[in-house]
């Protein structure tokens, strides 16, 4: 099975980088939007067949979070806010559909990434964070494209076995 | 300081570290029988496991670093985007030209680009970069449908190639110092003479 840490913590860790690029005030308001999403969802039950979609979902979500950095100067109190929902919406719904919901607890801590990452900007500039952040976009675009891919991925059993 | 120093100042940095670390990582690279492909571990391994794609990151961070701002961070963060484009091409397996030349040609341009001080217009020198990262991603992408865990696979190897630059572009902040600029230019010679080599070991094979 494919495990829901890696997209979840990429996404976590993507919405630190965008926090960090938002105002201050800004960080209680949408770490509270992401733990109260992510406990929302964790107790509805969606169908099987969006495990796909919700990976897919979350993948494209890491794209978006970490761009947001790629592409602006700063980020918005509404626009973490809302990056925030969106993170907790998609990380639940990889976690819970693909059966361990455990594994928010491994994913959840690294939006933490913030306040070093936000010590990063103050002290020597954006440019680190932008690098660190194309990264997660370029894990997430191939992330994408696996899932495309016309041929069995390695996590999926192959016609020999 | 001006935002092009403090950047540069943390890169330096975090270049040395991150130099520390790989070569920490390379005998681990250098011992066989591994088995499948699979994981971090492996995704991290191969940038670092062929000399050509070694050479040719540290090159990219050097020049970006020897052109300056906006290049310094721009090349960084073009070359894993076009690596990118490059890894969906070989998991597609559409064809390219030949990838080993296209590998060896790209250690010995960019070699070339910072031994002889080439400073080309910032859509030049990305157009460069992003030309050669194809060939660089396609490799990768070619080995990334059997990994056993491709996520992390990814992300080893996209962390491993984003710290290689790092720590050319810690190399290249030397220029600043005195005889700082004949040093850089120096490793790009030596990068480029690689290349030429492998370039030699590609078309005779």
């Amino acid at each position: 099975m494919r495990g829901a840490i890696a997209p979840s913590a990429l996404l976590c860790a993507a919405l630190g980088l965008a926090l960090a690029f938002a105002p201050r005030n800004a960080w209680a308001p949408s770490v509270l939007a992401l733990l109260s999403t992510v406990a929302a969802l964790t107790f509805v039950a969606m169908p099987r067949a969006w495990l796909e979609g919700a990976f897919l979902g979350c993948w494209i979500s890491v794209i978006t979070t970490a761009g947001s950095v790629q592409l602006f100067a700063k980020v918005t109190s509404r626009a973490a806010l809302i990056l925030a929902i969106n993170a907790g919406a998609w990380s639940s719904a990889v976690t819970g559909l693909s059966g361990s919901s455990l594994d928010l607890l491994k994913a959840l801590p690294w939006v933490l990434i913030l306040w070093p990452a936000s010590w990063v900007a103050r002290r020597h500039g954006q440019i680190p964070i932008k690098v660190v952040s194309s990264w997660l976009t370029a894990v997430a675009a191939l992330s994408i494209a696996l899932q495309l891919l016309p041929v069995t991925p390695g996590y999926l059993p192959d016609h020999m076995e | 300081m001006t935002l092009r120093e403090k950047g540069t100042g943390f890169l330096h940095l975090a270049g040395w570290t991150a130099a520390a670390l790989l070569a920490a990582a390379l005998p681990a690279a250098a011992h066989p029988g591994h088995g499948s492909m699979s994981g971090f571990a492996a995704g991290v391994q191969h940038p670092l496991s062929g000399m050509d794609h070694l050479l040719a990151m540290i090159a990219v961070g050097l020049w970006g670093a020897f052109l300056g701002r906006p290049l310094i961070y721009v090349l960084p963060v073009v070359f894993p985007t076009m690596m990118v484009v490059g890894a969906v091409l070989g998991m597609f397996a559409v064809p390219l030209p030949p990838v080993q030349i296209g590998i060896a040609l790209s250690v010995l341009m960019l070699g070339s680009c910072v031994a002889l001080a080439i400073s080309p217009p910032i859509w030049a020198a990305c157009l460069v970069v992003a030309l050669f990262a194809i060939f660089h991603g396609d490799a990768h992408g070619k080995e990334l449908p059997s990994a056993a865990d491709p996520v992390s696979y990814s992300a080893g190897f996209v962390l491993a190639t984003g710290l290689l630059h790092v720590s050319g572009i810690a190399l290249g902040s030397l220029t600043a110092r005195p005889i700082g600029a004949i040093t850089t230019r120096s490793f790009g010679g030596l990068i480029a003479i690689g290349g030429a080599w492998f370039l030699f070991r590609a078309i005779r094979t």
